[in-house]
């Protein structure tokens, strides 16, 4: 499969990693109305082409990692601001 | 079996004539050399028909001589479909043909080619579509008519074949042992990259090996150049399958002594294609009689395995290829009796024969009388390792051949000798050596700029495709140009949809020998160039791979606690519950329940899920996970907690304590253990980097074990070293740490999943056994017993407690399990707040409830349907058993709102058939439903 | 260049009676569909030339009579999913609305080749899905008797019954993977998926709907609110429906008319085998394991599994795709271990959060949808597009598939067959 750059562990194939998806923005659920949260919980950009996404490297290091995508051609490079603690 | 046409020994043969084996081809015996394929056997033999075509059985003789060969499949032993052509003779190999019965001599299923003309590509569709009725026996007729070998059911106590896997991270891969390949190589090691070098037949050397002197002198230096250098190892009879994403090369090992097949997964960091160039057919009406061959079978079977293919030869050729067979030919007593060349205008029209050539009629007119007849009409480019790795090829029709788009490879893809030029053998060496040197300054080996790859020149060639005539397209699977014309005539008219309708391209062959000449075919008959039809794009494998070999070994990781061996010595009969093996029962579950009831039980929980949270903001996030509050949890208090997802679904639940001021222990669900990890993770992670929060899972460092029942206390005293277990001091929800049987660093929290007085023990997971024999040990005269899950199951259900995954589903939310007295909305952000707001403001769709059949003795299966008073479906059982308690059937079901009132009946659909009433009773526990006795 | 001997015959219907007549005759047959150029409008337009834009097509005119239709294809006729699937049907679901409309479609397919005079090849040679564990047995259970109260034939049968279908699947002590038992469904079977592309296209093409292959969607125009026209690389079309019918690309194609999906596009991925002489009689499905096997009458056995684990539009496959389906495959039947690979492929399914469809109005008025098929598009053409016509052609959703409409996504009432998604595997 496609290698993931996980930041802490280098490059890793895909299999070692949960998919999180497309990054979605989450709206403050105090104030968001139903079709707002909605929105959040269930409509996606489903992009052909580059992607900003998480995986979680579960068969490594267990960090959340972010990076940038091609969902057509395979590339990946890393996203300049990687999820850090 | 004739007399032998084994030739004098070839300089370059391959055969070893100290060794004599002995084979069976369709029950009778045959001679062998070691190092004979068992096609080049036969064909030393005189065997000249291998097969029978897919469709209409005609009789199929050698035509290519190598792995892809679409005619000479056959079964060996157990193993179908072995290309014959390829696989090495060993002694006492029982080989027969494939689908031809009664004998390949003479095939009943042969009717279907006198059929021919009705039987044209595609004619199933135009019939079998009335009566209906009949559809399944024609199915039946259809299915005898299928073509392959023969794959036997398990037989017990038989050795099965070895597969295994490889992995590798090579700096080059080179895909391809010819003599670009073996220069690449050799090239690139001396950079100073690790190479692993690949080659389909069992020989380094390529088209080398069937080469006049001084291709084999040339073949000779450039073998020992690659053993002399470092860095290179050699993986023969072995061929890469396809080119996946980021250079990941699957490549597959034969031929190894202990193994039947290794698949090597290779992690590359440049990869040089070097495969070769494969030689096309040419259509013309008999191309399929046995006798009919590519040149470059026939110098296979001349140089490599002394065979004499015939007696009196023509040969159609167009390259000096083709005129090197002529040589051959000449060499090995061959009568060559006319030479065909096209390059000046010279055609066949007509091969005749059936299960022989007997005669060929040229475009003059001439007839021609000969057992042999040679076809060299041009090339093929394997694209697989392109097309897999992303790139495309491109049709020139100078060349007749299409190449690879060099400037649109893949970055990290290199090619190198005939698929990307010709030329003398020292051009191509040279070229592949740049090449090599190239790719291993990609992987990061050598130092300078990258080396600039020179252009090779390109020879020019006729476009041969088909002649004047129709013939076989397709061989594998009986697919003739007439059948192409046709489909593209009905409105099949793209390269796609006529490949589709008429299966060319779509059999054993999947292409190598054939895409071309359907595409000019197609082409022709479309009334476009080639490149407006189309290109090849080929699938992996390359190679056809076994299934084993891709499994590997089997391996099925399963989980069992450190109890297990106790379970196992006792009699547990086991349960799979995901990976973990776990006790169901000990014989009786229905006595291991009353046990708890009555006396104590312990019970093996470890698989349960369990979260070690430290840091000051662990309230922080309980109160998000959870949808009940955290913030006030003491010191040594346990509370039950339920979390759901944004859309406000069930997720999980579980009890978490807080055992000191920093630091709580979380239960999960045991199938939630991974996920719930997951998802407190993510939260801390990216939505709340800045809480300070540790979370370890534990779940496999604890052993877990309940003790439940009424005299679960006085056998918990019993145990412990230092905590004080009398009812005072321990309350119900309350969690203690310290000693247990001589082991610290224990938990145990006073929790009631069965409804009875009881505690949960975490145990270092190592001293598990040991604390378990010993609350065995000391409650003998309690009446300890140990329990297996089903009776868990019967005593929660009792008890009303549900099972996140069982009593819940994928849209259940907390009101629907009457959990909505947990919910605190008033509490900040946690995960699914909103849709609970909204949901409690909406109808409810379905509740959980609990239901007691009007017939006692009746224990509806779980999964019944219920119906209500106008038959309509309306819920269904989510749990049920038989309660020893009660002595009654009880269950648990999912029913829609407007049906959940206490004293409501319903009907259940049973699974045997007729109906059970069944009343919804008031709570959902049956047993104690005031809690009385685990807070005993 | 046409053979000069062949003339086209007198007639275009299939029969064993003309395929006899043709035969002697050496009469070629007329072409199944035929080519037009772009019409300046037409009252329907469809995206997507597959099983379900055909369909669609195709019940327009018989059951509406509304002919003017254009069926636009980027690529030929069933080149996405119809073109790429398992070509399994089945009926089994789990909900009552579910079974209901996957019953509707078995019936359309069962006289399919009647209908459409073309042989689809349906063998209903029964389905098998196997229980490897007591959670996923009652799930078996809840569906056999939602099944049953329908009217649907499913019943769960033990191992032994699993052994007399199945002679090759190995029942005996696998500690992981024990085969409990399994949902038995004998109305489900295989069909030949390109063929079912085929008949319709061809039904289809007879009544006057322009099929329009190798045309590309660019752009679909929309003022005030409604479609108005949609631009092709061949040129514009006006219209005032548009019938979104893609896999894969229906985001893409939704975002031109400016409406957005909860749709993630992953591969599926597939893989066949050489032939081999028939032995596998029955579909064999693996929820647990995740793996699908038939034979088809050639003799080969086709793989299917779950989708990708990371969504996107790549068809290249992957080589972890094909170990994993092996070695399940192995784990049923261990004695297929010599039985060779050929070749694998892969299409893209468009998951939806409740894996069910989604079908009928958009926001925008006039740009319809008929798309989220997820992994069960293709058992599910016939009566998609016999809804669809329905839909377009009287302007209200029929009530087979009144729950599948995109708004239930802004109101929260996702579809019940989401309930598996948590349960029993």
């Amino acid at each position: 499969m496609i290698l993931i750059p996980c930041p802490w562990c280098g490059p890793r194939d895909a299999g070692e990693f949960g998919y999180g998806g497309e990054i979605v923005p989450r709206p403050d659920p105090r104030t968001a109305t139903p079709e707002r949260w909605r929105d959040y919980l269930y409509l996606r950009a489903n992009v052909a082409g580059w992607q900003t996404e998480r995986w979680y490297h579960r068969m490594g290091c267990r960090r959340l990692l972010t990076v940038r995508r091609n969902t057509v051609t395979g590339e990946v490079r890393p996203a300049a601001e990687a999820v850090e603690r | 079996m004739t007399a032998t046409r084994r030739l004098d020994p070839q300089p370059g043969e391959v055969i070893d004539r100290r060794q004599r084996l002995s084979f069976s081809w369709n029950a009778r015996a045959y001679p062998a050399f070691a190092g004979d394929t068992i096609a080049s056997a036969l064909a030393a033999s005189g065997e000249t028909v291998f097969s029978r075509s897919m469709k209409y059985h005609r009789p199929r003789g050698l035509l290519t001589a190598s792995h892809a060969d679409p005619n000479c499949t056959v079964q060996v032993g157990d193993e179908p479909n072995v290309r014959a052509a390829h696989r090495l003779v060993e002694p006492g190999m029982d080989v027969r043909a494939q689908d031809a019965w009664p004998s390949l001599a003479f095939d009943v299923k042969a009717v279907t080619g006198l059929a021919g003309r009705f039987l044209p590509a595609g004619f199933y569709y135009k019939t079998f579509i009335r009566p209906r009725s009949l559809w399944p026996t024609y199915e039946r007729v259809l299915r005898r008519f299928s073509h392959g070998g023969v794959v036997s059911p398990h037989r017990p106590g038989s050795e099965p074949q070895r597969y295994d896997k490889r992995h590798v991270h090579p700096d080059v891969l080179v895909a391809g042992g010819g003599p670009a390949g073996m220069a690449a190589a050799v090239a690139a090691a001396r950079s100073g990259a690790q190479v692993l070098l690949v080659e389909e037949d069992h020989a380094l050397g390529g088209h080398l090996r069937w080469g006049d002197p001084v291709e084999l002198a040339s073949l000779a230096e450039l073998r020992d150049e690659v053993a002399a250098t470092d860095g290179i190892e050699v993986l023969t009879d072995s061929v890469a399958l396809g080119c996946y994403d980021h250079l990941e090369v699957a490549v597959l090992q034969r031929g190894l002594a202990h193994v039947h097949e290794r698949l090597v997964k290779a992690r590359a960091r440049a990869l040089v294609v070097a495969p070769g160039l494969i030689e096309r057919p040419y259509v013309f009406a008999g191309n399929d009689v046995p006798g009919v061959l590519l040149s470059s079978a026939v110098r296979r079977l001349v140089n490599l395995y002394a065979v004499r293919p015939g007696d009196r030869a023509v040969v159609l050729t167009a390259n000096p290829q083709g005129d090197a067979a002529v040589a051959d030919l000449e060499r090995a007593g061959v009568e060559v009796v006319h030479v065909v060349d096209a390059r000046r205008g010279g055609d066949v029209v007509r091969a005749v024969g059936r299960s022989r050539v007997r005669a060929v009629e040229l475009a003059d007119g001439r007839r021609i009388d000969c057992d042999l007849l040679l076809t060299a009409v041009g090339w093929t480019t394997p694209a697989t390792l392109f097309t897999t790795a992303g790139g495309s090829l491109g049709y020139d029709r100078r060349t007749a051949r299409f190449w690879p788009d060099a400037p649109r490879l893949p970055d990290g893809v290199f090619a190198a000798g005939g698929v990307v030029g010709d030329g003398t053998l020292e051009q191509l060496v040279e070229h592949a050596g740049v090449v090599g040197r190239a790719a291993a300054r990609r992987a990061g080996a050598g130092s300078g700029d990258p080396p600039v790859v020179p252009e090779l020149p390109r020879n020019p060639h006729p476009e041969l495709f088909r002649g004047r005539t129709h013939g076989i397209v397709d061989f594998s699977e009986d697919v003739s140009s007439r059948d192409l014309v046709t489909a593209v005539q009905e409105g099949y008219s793209s390269a796609e949809l006529a490949k589709r309708y008429t299966t060319a391209t779509m059999g054993p062959t999947q292409g190598k020998v054939e895409s071309v000449n359907v595409l000019a075919v197609l082409a022709e008959a479309i009334g476009r160039t080639i490149p407006e039809v189309g290109t090849t794009t080929w699938r992996p494998p390359y190679a056809p791979v076994t299934l084993g070999a891709l499994a590997g070994p089997h391996r099925d990781p399963v989980r069992r606690s450190p109890l297990q061996p106790w379970h196992e010595r006792n009699g547990a009969v086991p349960l799979v519950a995901g990976a973990w093996i776990r006790p169901d029962h000990y014989g009786d579950p229905v006595a291991e329940a009353r046990t708890v009831r009555e006396a104590v039980g312990i019970i093996d929980v470890t698989p349960i899920g369990k979260l070690d949270l430290r840091g000051p903001d662990v309230p922080k996030l309980l109160n998000l996970l959870y949808v009940n509050r955290w913030s006030r949890l003491a010191v040594g208090r346990v509370r039950y907690g339920v979390m759901c997802a944004e859309d406000g679904v069930v997720l999980d639940d579980g009890v978490t304590g807080r055992l000191g001021e920093e630091h709580y222990l979380t239960s999960t669900t045991s199938g939630g253990a991974a996920s719930v990890w997951e998802w407190a993770e993510s939260w801390l992670q990216t939505e709340h980097p800045d809480w300070r929060v540790h979370v370890t899972p534990v779940t496999t460092a604890y052993a877990s074990i309940s003790v439940a029942g009424p005299r679960s206390r006085e056998l918990i005293a019993r145990v412990v070293d230092d905590v004080d277990v009398s009812a005072d001091a321990f309350p119900y929800m309350h969690v203690r740490t310290g000693g247990i049987a001589g082991v610290a660093g224990c938990v145990l929290w006073r929790i009631g999943f069965t409804g009875e007085l009881g505690y949960e023990l975490h145990v270092p997971a190592g001293h598990g056994l040991h604390v378990w024999e010993r609350l065995l040990a000391r409650g003998q005269d309690l009446g300890v017993r140990a329990v297996g899950i089903e009776a868990q199951r019967v005593l929660r259900l009792e008890k009303g407690h549900l099972i996140v995954g069982q009593d819940t589903d994928g849209l259940t939310q907390a009101h629907d399990v009457g959990l909505e007295g947990l919910v605190r909305l008033d509490k900040d952000d946690f995960a699914g707040r909103p849709e609970l707001v909204w949901r409690a403001q909406a109808a409810d769709e379905r509740r959980l409830v609990g239901l007691w059949p009007r017939d006692e003795a009746t224990v509806p299966a779980e999964g019944s349907q219920l119906v209500d008073a106008a038959g309509r479906l309306c819920g269904r059982i989510t749990s049920s058993r038989w309660s020893p308690t009660l002595r009654r059937s009880i269950c648990l079901g999912q029913v829609a709102a407007s049906l959940a009132q206490s004293g409501t009946e319903v009907r259940v659909r049973l699974p045997e058939g007729g109906f059970a009433a069944a009343v919804v009773t008031e709570h959902l526990a049956a047993v104690d439903p005031e809690g009385v006795r685990v807070r005993a | 260049m046409p053979d000069p001997r062949r003339r086209p015959g007198r007639s275009r219907r299939y029969s064993a009676a003309a395929l006899l007549r043709h035969g002697l005759r050496g009469d070629a047959w007329p072409p199944a569909w035929r080519h037009h150029d772009l019409r300046p409008s037409y009252d329907v337009v469809i995206v997507g030339g597959g099983v379900h834009g055909l369909a669609t097509a195709y019940y327009l005119a018989r059951n509406h009579g509304i002919t003017n239709v254009a069926v636009l294809e980027k690529s030929y006729l069933g080149g996405g999913g119809s073109g790429r699937n398992t070509a399994i049907l089945r009926s089994n679901y789990l909900t009552p609305e579910g079974v209901r409309f996957y019953d509707r479609s078995l019936q359309l397919y069962e006289r399919l080749a009647t209908e459409l005079n073309f042989n689809v090849m349906f063998s209903r040679r029964g389905h098998l899905t196997l229980a490897h564990s007591d959670s996923s047995l009652r799930t078996m259970r809840w569906r056999a008797e939602v099944n049953k109260a329908c009217g649907v034939d499913s019943e769960v049968v033990g191992p032994d019954d699993v052994t007399r279908l199945v002679p090759f699947m190995d029942v005996s002590h696998q500690p992981r993977y024990p085969i409990l038992g399994a949902l038995y469904h004998p109305p489900g079977g295989v069909i030949r998926h390109d063929a079912v592309v085929w008949g319709y296209a061809r039904a289809g093409d007879a009544m006057g709907v322009h099929l329009h292959q190798d045309t590309e969607l660019t752009g679909i125009d929309v003022r005030a609110g409604r479609v108005t026209g949609v631009r092709t690389n061949r040129g514009r079309i006006g219209t005032s429906v548009v019938l979104n019918c893609t896999a894969g690309w229906s985001s893409l194609v939704a975002g031109l008319a400016g409406v957005r999906l909860p749709v993630q596009t992953f591969p599926l991925q597939a893989a066949v085998t050489e032939p081999v002489r028939p032995f596998l009689h029955t579909v064999v499905v693996s929820g647990t394991l995740h793996v699908y096997v038939s034979q088809t009458d050639r003799g080969e056995l086709v793989f299917g599994a779950s989708v990708d684990p990371f969504g996107s539009y790549s068809t290249r496959g992957s080589v972890e795709f094909v170990e994993g389906v092996a070695s399940h495959v192995l784990q049923l039947m261990p004695s297929l271990a010599p039985l060779r690979l050929l070749r694998q492929w892969a299409g893209l399914c468009d998951m939806t959060p409740d894996f069910a469809p989604i079908m009928g109005a958009t926001e925008v008025d006039g740009f319809l949808v008929d798309v989220g098929w997820g992994t069960y598009g293709f058992k599910a053409g016939p009566v998609a597009g016999e809804a669809m016509a329905e839909c377009i052609a009287t302007g209200s959703t029929p009530e087979l598939v009144s729950a599948f409409g995109l708004d239930r996504f802004s109101t929260g009432r996702l579809v019940g067959e989401k309930g598996a998604a948590a349960v029993g595997h």
